[in-house]
């Protein structure tokens, strides 16, 4: 299962653990994510948000059911990542609302004839309005100068999420006279 | 074909072809990473001037 090095190879791992119950509803972000709706740009790992199921009598959800799954199955632990079909793989479990939001609301993709999740375009650009970090801050650029952004939609997230004075700064420092 | 025009290009590419793309460009940054392309090169250039003493 673990063997091939390639995207399609990880994807195909991790819907197998979906259909196995190790994981619950997956949605990918970062920059493969943003590949859905982008051009390619140079990545090294794969972020997977993913809902976990819940164990009976225990309040905290925790990683090591699929961490053991995968090790099991030949995937090897890397830093905070497994590796997975030759791609590291980082599994975050939603930390906020808008996180479980995005994987609620992901799109179907297809990646050479595999189903899988990929966050909405809004979505991604809300987290990396809310992460901040100085690549998060050149995506929302990319999202913008290519026009892959509902900004209706974008609206109704940001406010629903409590983001609209983050945008506000992040449009007043970085889009000032930018598809006014 | 200018900057702009090329990224709405790729940016406009099946999910599959962009993934593939992908992919590439992991095997060339851990192909750097591990300097990789710098022995290619190397080798190469020594290949080249073994035939260029032997011409």
């Amino acid at each position: 299962m673990l063997g091939k090095q390639t995207v399609k190879a990880t994807l195909e791992a991790i819907n197998q653990m979906q259909a196995d119950g190790v994981i619950g509803k997956y949605a990918i972000g970062g920059a493969v994510g943003a590949t859905l709706y982008l051009e390619p740009a140079a990545t090294l790992d794969v972020d997977i948000f993913v809902m976990l199921p819940a164990v009976p009598s225990s309040l905290l959800l925790s990683l090591a059911p699929l961490y053991d799954y995968l090790k099991a199955r030949g995937g090897t632990v890397k830093d905070e990542h497994i590796v997975v079909g030759g791609w590291p793989v980082q599994f975050l479990p939603p930390s906020n609302a808008l996180e479980r939001e995005a994987v609620a609301e992901s799109t179907s993709a297809t990646v050479e004839g595999v189903t899988t999740w990929v966050m909405s375009a809004e979505h991604l650009v809300a987290i990396a309005l809310y992460t901040g970090r100085a690549k998060d801050h050149i995506r929302i650029l990319q999202f913008v100068e290519q026009d892959a952004v509902d900004r209706g939609k974008l609206q109704s997230i940001l406010e629903r999420h409590q983001l609209t004075a983050k945008w506000k700064q992040f449009e007043g420092k970085y889009l000032e006279g930018v598809h006014e | 074909m200018s900057k702009q025009e090329m990224r709405k290009r790729l940016a406009a590419l099946s999910f599959s072809e962009k993934i593939k793309i992908l992919e590439k460009l992991r095997d060339r940054s851990l192909a750097l990473a591990s300097g990789g392309l710098r022995k290619k090169s190397e080798e190469d250039a020594s290949k080249k001037a073994d035939k260029g003493s032997k011409g």
